[in-house]
């Protein structure tokens, strides 16, 4: 969109592609966890760790874990549809 | 624009740029640009990860006129980006990957040449200003629509300068084969982007080889490392440029395009017990290929499917083959038509 200055933003994209964010809980306290397991090297060993602290310190009532395919592939949609459907907080392994 | 702005300065402190200046986007400068296409400007041609800002023909023509492009270069980058965001190609991956790939585009036809895009001396250099504002338009929309801005959206530990331009053709007037085009089952005369996601070429050179067996047990060695992502990854690109005079050399030999690509793949490569002294070797990687970890003599082959290796005939007249190793982030190279 041309301004004042009579330049373009090059970013400028009308207002498409705007994500609501989720509303962040105020504590864990019997909520349901997901861990997601991007499967790069020891993902999984810290996810464990992350998880089992939410449960052991911060009342978490349990923790599902879920596994990509790829680290540097988006994670399928009825995965993520599943844990949505289940978890009321999620964490990602991240990194590619 | 007012005399208390200076527009390249304005330009240079905001994040649009990949840190050279731009052509001041103007609407008359971009209503010129879409001069060069047919094309309806709202056309919408998909959204550019991670960021997903909107890839139109109007955003095309943006950023090929803030990358210095001349209008006739527009349908090439417009053909470059819908193959570009083939799901196959993980365009995603690569914004976002602590790697330093970026999306190479070899163009093939006759528009090629047409509107000067450079496959000889030089090619992978600057100087050329089809190569260089084709792939800078295609970076800067990385960017500028993508997201892919290192320490934000992108995790990359170095880059490569083959993220400010990475378009290039074939020397196909110094050239003894067909194309890469043609070797895939395209016609001469179609216009064809293939994208490949490699790094910065490193240079083999040797004026010492006269004959094939000799010359491509060099290239082969040239085409994986320790730490290259071909090795123990599923699947990873890998270009090979030779020069004319290389291609020469297999050629006067009887050797075909396709005995030169075949045994590249034969060549290339370690044995387990190589890789095992050292670098990033633990036992999972050959697992997750489908080896035998304590199978030390198991030759690993680094083109792990004919498909995954890129050989043209690039470059000026000097004994020297161009290697550019690739991702190893799941993304497989894309090749397509566009429309000139």
């Amino acid at each position: 969109m041309a301004n004042d200055l009579g330049f373009i933003d090059p970013t400028y994209s009308g207002g498409n592609g705007q994500i609501a964010m989720a509303p962040r809980p105020l504590d864990l306290a019997g909520k349901v966890i997901g861990l997601l397991d991007n499967t790069k090297e020891q993902a999984n060993l810290i996810l464990k760790t992350v998880g089992d602290a939410f449960v052991e310190q911060y009342g978490a009532a349990r923790v599902i874990v879920r596994r990509k395919e790829h680290y540097s592939k988006p994670a399928r949609d009825d995965l993520i549809d599943e844990m949505a459907q289940e978890v009321q907080i999620a964490v990602s392994g991240l990194g590619g | 624009m007012t005399a208390q702005v200076d527009e390249f300065e304005f330009f240079l402190t905001k994040p649009w740029s990949d840190g050279f200046p731009v052509v001041t986007p103007t609407e008359e400068r971009v209503q010129r640009m879409l001069q060069g296409t047919h094309r309806d400007p709202d056309e919408f041609l998909g959204n550019i990860p991670l960021t997903m800002g909107p890839a139109t023909v109007r955003t095309v023509a943006i950023h090929a006129a803030m990358a210095g492009c001349k209008p006739e270069y527009l349908p090439v980058i417009l053909g470059a980006i819908p193959i570009m965001l083939r799901k196959e190609f993980n365009l995603n991956g690569v914004q976002a990957t602590l790697g330093p790939s970026a999306p190479l585009m070899i163009v093939n036809g006759p528009y090629a040449k047409q509107i000067g895009i450079h496959g000889g001396n030089g090619c992978f250099g600057p100087g050329f200003r089809a190569n260089a504002t084709i792939g800078r338009a295609i970076r800067l929309m990385l960017l500028n629509l993508g997201g892919g801005v290192p320490g934000v959206g992108s995790a990359t530990v170095f880059g490569t300068p083959l993220r400010y331009t990475a378009c290039i053709t074939e020397n196909i007037d110094h050239s003894p084969w067909e194309t890469l085009a043609v070797s895939r089952g395209y016609s001469p005369d179609d216009n064809v982007i293939t994208c490949a996601m490699v790094e910065s070429p490193r240079v083999y050179h040797d004026n010492v080889s006269a004959e094939p067996g000799q010359l491509l047990v060099g290239i082969a060695d040239s085409m994986h490392a320790m730490g290259s992502f071909n090795m123990l990854r599923k699947n990873s690109d890998t270009l090979v440029a030779m020069s004319p005079e290389h291609a020469g050399i297999c050629a006067k030999a009887g050797m075909s395009r396709s005995d030169v690509h075949r045994q590249l793949c034969e060549l290339a490569g370690s044995k387990i017990g190589e890789l095992k002294r050292g670098g990033p070797w633990a036992g999972k990687g050959a697992l997750r290929c489908g080896y035998d970890p304590d199978d030390d003599n198991f030759f690993v082959p680094a083109i792990k499917d004919p498909s995954y290796l890129h050989l043209i005939v690039a470059g000026g007249l000097g004994p020297q083959t161009a290697i550019s190793l690739g991702w190893g982030g799941g993304s497989f190279a894309v090749h397509g038509k566009y429309d000139a």
